[in-house]
C-alpha cells in the first residue's frame, strides 16, 4: 500500500471502517513511512468528534461499583506476568455472547475467555482473602471454608464473580459480589460433567454480603460449575450461565 | 499539553501502578460520554452499561500499552468502548477480533494536544449542529460506519454507491466536521468522491 492509498482511507481508518486486511495494511505503511501523512493525523481527530455529538448518558449508581469489584480481582497485564496467556485472550465477557448453536453445557472446550477470566480471579484470590480477613462476624463460615480448603476455583461472568471450594467430600459456592435480582428470580447453581446435561446443585437468592451455599453433591469428576438466571428451582437450565468455573485447572 | 490531556497523562500513570481509585477517577470523567456511545450502538441500556464496564476493564488491564506522551487517554477509551459495542452486535463484524482491535486503535489515539483542548470544550449540541448540517448521505455513511459498525466498503453496499464514492463520502464529512468545528487547522483535504486509486476503488 503506498502513501496515496493510505491517504485515501484515513477517514474510513480513522472512523474503524476498514477491513482488517486493509487496516493491518495501513497500520504497517504508517509505521514505516517517512511521510507525515498529515491528513491521517487530521481524519482521527475529526473521528472523535462523532461520538462527541452524543449527549452523556449517566450510567446507573450500580455500575461504578461493579466495576471497581471487578478491577480488585482483575491483574493487570503488566503486572502479573504470570497471567501473559491473558493478552491472548479477551476479557471477561458473558457467554451468552458466543450464541452457541448446541446447549451451552456441551460446548467443548470451554470458550478461550474463561482461562482468562480463571486466571485473574485466581490472582485476585490473595487480595480478596486479605480483605474477607479484615471483616468477621457473619464471614467466619466464608473464612472457614477458604483456609480449609483442598482446591479453590475461581468463577466469573457477567453476574459478578466467587470462588467454588472444595473441602473433603463438600464443596462450597462462595461470592460477595453477585448482582441482586429481582424477588421472582433466584441463581441456580450447576454441575456439569463433559457434554452431560448439568446437574443442579443449589439456589441462591440473598446475595447481600458474603453468600456461602453448600452443594448438594461433591464436585466427582465435573468439568464445569455454572449459575443460571431462572425463576424457580428447574431440573435443566433455560438460560446462559451468568458465572462460571472451570474446575480442576 | 492542555489541563485535560495532563490530568488523563497522570490518571493513566496512576491506574498504571495500580491504583484502582485512579480508575474509578477516569470512570467519573467520561463514563457518561462512554455509555452515550455504547447506547448509540448497541441500543439496550443493561447491554450498554455492561460494554462500558468492560472497557474500563480493558484499559485497566491494558494500560501499560498506552502512551499518554503519544495518545490521548479519552480518545483510545472511547475506541475500546466503540470496539466492544460493535462487538456486541457482531454479526456485524464477525471477523473482529477484539484483542487486535485494541491494539489498532492505539495508534488512532494520536490527537493533536490543541485539537485534544478544544475537544474538551466543544458541546454536543456544537457537534450536532455540525453533523445535521452535512448533507444526508455524508451524514448517514459516518453514522453506518461509526456506530453500526460498517466498513466502508459495506456503507457502499447498503446505500448501492461504489466503495469509492461512500470512502470519499467520509473524508469529506470529516472533513467538514473538523471545519465546522475548529476553523480548520488540517492539511488540505480532498474535495472530490471520485478522487480515489485502484486500491480502493475495487
Amino acid at each position: 500500500m503506498n502513501c496515496t492509498t493510505v491517504n485515501e482511507l484515513a477517514a474510513a481508518y480513522a472512523l474503524g471502517a476498514i477491513e482488517a486486511d486493509e487496516e493491518r495494511r495501513v497500520v504497517e505503511h504508517l509505521s514505516t513511512c517517512d511521510q507525515q501523512h498529515s491528513d491521517v493525523r487530521s481524519m482521527i481527530e475529526a473521528a472523535t468528534l462523532v461520538p462527541a455529538a452524543l449527549e452523556p448518558v449517566a450510567p446507573s449508581p450500580a455500575l461504578r461499583g461493579r466495576l471497581m469489584a471487578t478491577i480488585a480481582q482483575t491483574p493487570q497485564e503488566h503486572a502479573a506476568p504470570a497471567a501473559s496467556p491473558a493478552r491472548q485472550s479477551r476479557e471477561p465477557q458473558p457467554m451468552r455472547s458466543a450464541e452457541p448453536r448446541r446447549p451451552w453445557w456441551q460446548l467443548a472446550p470451554l470458550p478461550s475467555a474463561l482461562a482468562a477470566v480463571a486466571l485473574a480471579a485466581a490472582v485476585g484470590i490473595g487480595a480478596w482473602n486479605v480483605s474477607l480477613n479484615q471483616q468477621l462476624g457473619d464471614r467466619d463460615a466464608a473464612l472457614r471454608a477458604v483456609a480449609s480448603a483442598d482446591a479453590i476455583y475461581p468463577a466469573q461472568g457477567s453476574a459478578g464473580s466467587g470462588l467454588v471450594i472444595e473441602s473433603g467430600e463438600q464443596a462450597m459456592f462462595m461470592t460477595e459480589d453477585l448482582l441482586d435480582l429481582p424477588a421472582d428470580q433466584l441463581y441456580e447453581l450447576w454441575l456439569i460433567d463433559g457434554d452431560n446435561a448439568p446437574v443442579a446443585v443449589g439456589t441462591l437468592s440473598d446475595t447481600d454480603g458474603v453468600a456461602l451455599v453448600t452443594l448438594e453433591r461433591d464436585l466427582g469428576s465435573a468439568t464445569t460449575f455454572a449459575i443460571t438466571v431462572e425463576s424457580e428451582r428447574v431440573d435443566a437450565p433455560t438460560s446462559e450461565p451468568v458465572l462460571v468455573a472451570s474446575l480442576g485447572t | 499539553m492542555n489541563d485535560d490531556r495532563r490530568t488523563d497523562a497522570r490518571l493513566a500513570e496512576r491506574i498504571r501502578s495500580g491504583d484502582s481509585e485512579a480508575l474509578g477517577e477516569l470512570y467519573d470523567r467520561y463514563a457518561a460520554t462512554a455509555l452515550a456511545t455504547a447506547m448509540r450502538v448497541v441500543s439496550a441500556r443493561d447491554e450498554a452499561e455492561d460494554v462500558v464496564h468492560d472497557a474500563f476493564v480493558a484499559v485497566w488491564r491494558k494500560i501499560d500499552r498506552f502512551d499518554a506522551d503519544r495518545g490521548s487517554l479519552r480518545a483510545w477509551l472511547m475506541t475500546v468502548v466503540r470496539n466492544r459495542a460493535i462487538d456486541r452486535v457482531r454479526a456485524r463484524r464477525p471477523n473482529m477480533d477484539l484483542e487486535v482491535a485494541d491494539e489498532r486503535s492505539l495508534l488512532r489515539t494520536g490527537l493533536n494536544p490543541t485539537w485534544e483542548a478544544a475537544l474538551g470544550r466543544t458541546a454536543a449540541s456544537d457537534v450536532q449542529a455540525a453533523m445535521a448540517d452535512l448533507p444526508d448521505e455524508q451524514r448517514q455513511a459516518v453514522e453506518l460506519a461509526y456506530f453500526e459498525g460498517y466498513t466502508y466498503r459495506e456503507v457502499a453496499e447498503l446505500t448501492g454507491v461504489a466503495p469509492g464514492t461512500a470512502n470519499g463520502r467520509l473524508r469529506l464529512a470529516l472533513a467538514k466536521l473538523r471545519d465546522a468545528l475548529s476553523g480548520s487547522t488540517a492539511a488540505p483535504l480532498g474535495s472530490s468522491e471520485s478522487m480515489f486509486s485502484e486500491d480502493t476503488r475495487r
